[in-house]
């Protein structure tokens, strides 16, 4: 199929309005989130839009006879280069999927399309007395779909769990064109939990057409707490001794001096700028309980040197208290051109001396780097700040985050807490996983997608394609037994 | 590492272990996941199969097996391997019990909130993604679950997850042999949230003439701002009872029970701290799987909205049928209902298999999971195959393609 049937056909399916092909429309899906030169991309031959899930199918079954692999788009805020093509090929766009098809309040779930806008989602079902827990800092502008691909955290993912923990089923097209649902009853359909694989598959599995969500009854009361600490070492010691007191916050914040000066001026959220850091610590619950537990959490931080603990429970103070950290990446702009937000996870108790050897590598590597994150979770965002325009900056940036995923992988953490691997983290894979766990993931995706069509080069190591996981299998198989017969 | 010639050859007969009757015709007992490992690849050379057992407390579920040759246990597979109480993770052998880990977890004021016999092993309880009534306020072992570890009849051992809360590096490995019945790997061991064991528990039982009104008092309380543990209405005696599982912080727990005490109506019966704990243990005995004489247990499963209709017409049909239903064990919130079948020894088979039929229709899936062999000869205990098929056996085929693993036990035969 030459590239003018290629687009014909497409238009015949999407409708002229439903794809792109110019070169100018397509350099738009170039990018995603990430930052420039920390993933791979290439142009794709053509973006489509489609809105049914009969359309997304066709666009597959076309793209399979001519030969050319599928990336799947939410919004594009992804940070591990997972929405952009890598070698070509066509995107699916979700974003005009977006309807909200049903809200089951005897349930508590909603059924949606991809393109929902997760912030979307919840604001139309509060109202009703629930919400979709999943709260990426990215919710305005993300999407339900890449919230699936991607199994995104967000603050509240302390108490509620990540994305898997809110998905109850999916509808999905196959590699093939097939259709099929993966479950939709809480107990789960019988057999092998696809919905549990696909979550997270970072597109690599199926293209999610809908979405069976569980949604959380609003909380009947809501604590937001700021603690103010000299430094970050008394401000994680507060983390851990919360977690050991048997206490589950909503969540657990943290943020460094670095980013209180570059929020307080812009936002005027009340964070003290001499702190060393701050903690914003939610919790909910039934009245009496959050009431209880704001004094104990009051008590775990004046015990743990807090200089200032800060309670609101009117909604107005709390956004407030909350604007500081929601805003954080937005303000970095005060501060530097550019920023690379990294996202690693440790053990909870690690967190004092990561945060202690990432301001080394700070220093090492000659950069600034400000420290926003979900402590509850050991989930890290340092966010390093450079300025493209510096020769060298960039590379030093790269740099200094291999440093801090070394460091992370050395105390027992991982390599991504809720961004995902994509391209710009595959080559660290090796770090974490022998080829032999690889194997059992390019099992799985075979199981799925045997041509290797949807979304291809991310994830798995650079080279490592099927043919060379199987060769890698057999040879590890082959060097660990030789088989004696009985 | 033991040889695994040697292993095999070392394999006990031993007729306590079966699984639909067969006996296996040996045991082994490997201690490490290489041995695992070793043992499953030698199987798969042999075409022989190979049946993990734990606890031996679930092997009544799937399908009849058409062959059994080596059955390997766990129990040498025990042990808790990591516990970091203040960053609430463990990582447990799967051969450990579940009623040991749960002491040790209790020293720290911890826990594992699963409902599960004590003599279940870890590694059994993962596979078999069986889940108890507190499903409903703390979740299943998938939600708890973060690494896992994992022996192939490839003859390697591969891991996924790790020992953090929150990871998405590489694909969601642990998800998939969550609930796998042992068929793309034996478990050697998995990592775990655990959660702060609540202050204080209290368990509010109201009773009911009729099915009816246990079920509208079950969902009052869904519907009102207490978040239950758990929620079960079953039945008691004539009748049927409501139970509501409330635990957490000292300050809500008595406002809570005054509520739920009111919601039920009829003054219920108070269960408070331990012997709160207590009655669940008694509650989930009577759906165990260890059937004693020819009964059939049936888990029946929609969306919650649609449990009520579903539960009145499967205790209607059976009493249509004249099939006696001892234990009717309802999860509103779940959308399930565990019923136990004990038909009139005369045909009984028969009438396993119309009633099967009758509750079939009333759900969006409906497991058998446990029967005579007989019965479950014929039929696909876990109903009829899903559209995904295709996918659950192409990912069969990537990890066992010899069929060692649980051969034919599983979804579709697999
Ligand atoms: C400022 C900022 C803050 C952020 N904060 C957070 C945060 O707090 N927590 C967090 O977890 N993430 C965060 N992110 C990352 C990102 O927003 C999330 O990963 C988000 O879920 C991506 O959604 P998206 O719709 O933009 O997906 P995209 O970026 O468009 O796609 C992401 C991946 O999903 C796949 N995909 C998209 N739609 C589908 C579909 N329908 N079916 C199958 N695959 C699909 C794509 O192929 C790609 O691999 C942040 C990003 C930014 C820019």
């Amino acid at each position: 199929m030459d590239r003018s049937a290629l687009i014909d056909r497409l238009i015949a399916v999407c409708g002229e309005r439903g794809v792109f092909h110019t070169r100018s429309d397509l350099m738009v899906y170039e990018y995603d989130g990430s930052v420039d030169g920390s993933v791979e991309t290439a142009l794709p031959v053509a973006v489509t839009l489609p809105t049914s899930t009969e359309q997304v199918a066709e666009i597959v079954r076309i793209a399979n006879l001519a030969g050319l692999p599928v990336t799947p788009r939410g919004a594009g805020t992804g940070l591990s280069g997972g929405a952009v093509t890598q070698d070509g090929g066509i995107i699916i766009a979700l974003t005009r999927m977006d309807r909200i098809i049903e809200i089951d309040r005897e349930d508590r779930t909603a059924l949606v399309e991809p393109g929902v806008i997760n912030l979307e989602l919840s604001e139309t079902t509060t109202p009703l007395g629930m919400f979709f827990a999943p709260d990426p800092s990215s919710q305005r502008a993300c999407t339900v779909g890449g919230n699936v691909a991607e199994n995104s955290g967000g603050p509240h993912c302390l108490k509620y769990g990540v994305t898997s923990n809110h998905i109850l089923g999916l509808e999905v097209v196959l590699p093939n064109g097939d259709v099929v649902w993966t479950g939709s009853t809480p107990a789960g359909a019988p057999g092998y939990d696809l919905t549990g694989a696909i979550v997270g598959s970072e597109g690599m599995f199926g293209i999610v057409t809908k979405a069976l969500v569980r949604l959380t009854p609003n909380p009947q009361s809501t604590l937001v707490q700021l603690a103010a600490f000299p430094d970050l070492d008394t401000a994680s010691t507060a983390v851990s001794r919360i977690i050991a007191a048997g206490i589950l916050p909503a969540s657990l914040e943290m943020m460094d001096n670095l980013t209180i000066q570059a929020v307080e001026p812009a936002y005027h959220a009340g964070y003290p700028m001499d702190a060393g850091g701050v903690l914003l610590v939610e919790t909910d619950g039934l009245i009496e309980e959050v009431a209880a537990l704001g004094e104990e959490i009051t008590a775990i931080c004046k015990n743990s040197y807090a200089t200032e603990v800060r309670s609101a429970t009117e909604k107005a103070q709390r956004d407030l208290l909350w604007k500081g950290r929601k805003m954080a990446l937005a303000a970095m702009g005060r501060l530097s051109p550019n920023y690379y937000l990294h996202d690693t996870v440790v053990p909870r108790s690690q967190l004092p001396a990561t945060v202690a050897r990432v301001r080394e590598i700070g220093d090492e590597f000659g950069i600034e780097i400000a420290n926003v994150f979900h402590a509850g979770d050991g989930n890290l965002h340092p966010l390093m700040l450079f300025d493209r325009h510096k020769p060298g900056d960039v590379e030093r940036v790269l740099g200094a985050g291999k440093e801090i995923i070394n460091w992370c992988v050395s105390v027992g953490g991982a390599l991504s807490g809720e961004h995902g691997i994509g391209t710009e983290k595959r080559g660290y894979m090796t770090m974490v996983y022998t080829g032999e766990d690889l194997a059992a993931m390019a099992g799985l995706r075979n199981a799925f997608d045997p041509g290797g069509r949807l979304n291809p080069g991310k994830v798995f190591p650079k080279g490592y394609s099927c043919g060379e996981v199987r060769a890698l299998r057999a040879q590890a198989i082959a060097q660990k037994h030789d088989i004696h017969p009985v | 590492m033991r040889n695994p010639a040697a292993l095999l050859a070392a394999a006990e007969f031993d007729p306590a272990i079966s699984v639909d009757g067969l006996v296996p015709g040996g045991v082994v007992h490997p201690e490490s996941g290489e041995e695992v490992a070793a043992l499953l690849a030698m199987c798969d050379q042999h075409k022989f199969t190979a049946t993990p057992v734990g606890g031996g407390t679930k092997l009544a579920l799937g399908n009849v097996p058409p062959k059994m040759d080596v059955a390997v246990s766990t129990l040498g597979l025990g042990g808790v391997r990591a516990y970091e109480p203040s960053d609430l993770v463990c990582s447990l052998g799967a051969g450990a019990r579940f009623g040991d880990v749960q002491a040790v977890l209790a020293e720290h004021g911890q826990t594992i909130p699963l409902d599960a016999p004590d003599d279940a092993t870890i590694g059994g309880l993962v596979a078999t993604a069986i889940a108890g009534p507190r499903r409903l306020g703390n979740g299943s072992l998938r939600d708890l679950l973060i690494g896992i570890e994992v022996a192939h009849p490839s003859g390697t051992v591969t891991h996924g997850g790790g020992m953090v809360v929150k990871n998405v590096s590489g694909f969601d490995m642990p998800r998939v042999y969550h609930g796998s019945l042992g068929t793309l790997g034996i478990i050697v061991s998995a990592n775990f949230k655990v959660l702060p064991l609540p202050q204080r528990e209290t368990t509010v039982v109201g009773t009911h003439q009729r099915l009816n009104e246990a079920l509208a008092a079950a969902r009052r309380i869904r519907q009102s701002r207490i978040m239950p543990l758990a929620l079960e209405v079953s039945r008691s005696g004539d009748g049927w009872s409501t139970a509501v599982r409330i635990g957490g912080h000292e300050a809500t727990l008595d406002g809570a029970v005054l509520e739920v005490q009111r919601l039920l109506g009829h003054d219920p019966q108070l269960i408070e701290g331990p012997e709160s704990s207590a009655w669940w243990r008694g509650y989930i005995s009577a759906t165990d799987l260890r059937l004693e004489h020819d009964a059939a247990l049936l888990r029946l499963s929609v969306r919650p909205r649609d449990v009520d209709t579903m539960a009145e017409g499967a205790v209607g049909a059976l009493s249509q049928l004249g099939i006696a239903s001892p234990v009717v064990a309802i999860s509103p919130g779940l959308g399930q209902v565990i019923i136990r079948l004990e038909p009139e020894p005369a045909d009984a088979h028969d009438r396993f298999l119309t009633a099967r039929d009758v509750l079939s229709a009333l759900a969006d899936h409906a497991v058998v999971l446990a029967a005579p062999p007989a019965w479950k000869r014929g039929i696909d205990v876990w109903g009829p195959a899903p559209a995904t098929l295709p996918v659950m056996k192409a990912l069969k085929e990537q990890f066992d393609p010899g069929g060692v693993l649980n051969a034919g036990r599983f979804v579709g035969f697999i």
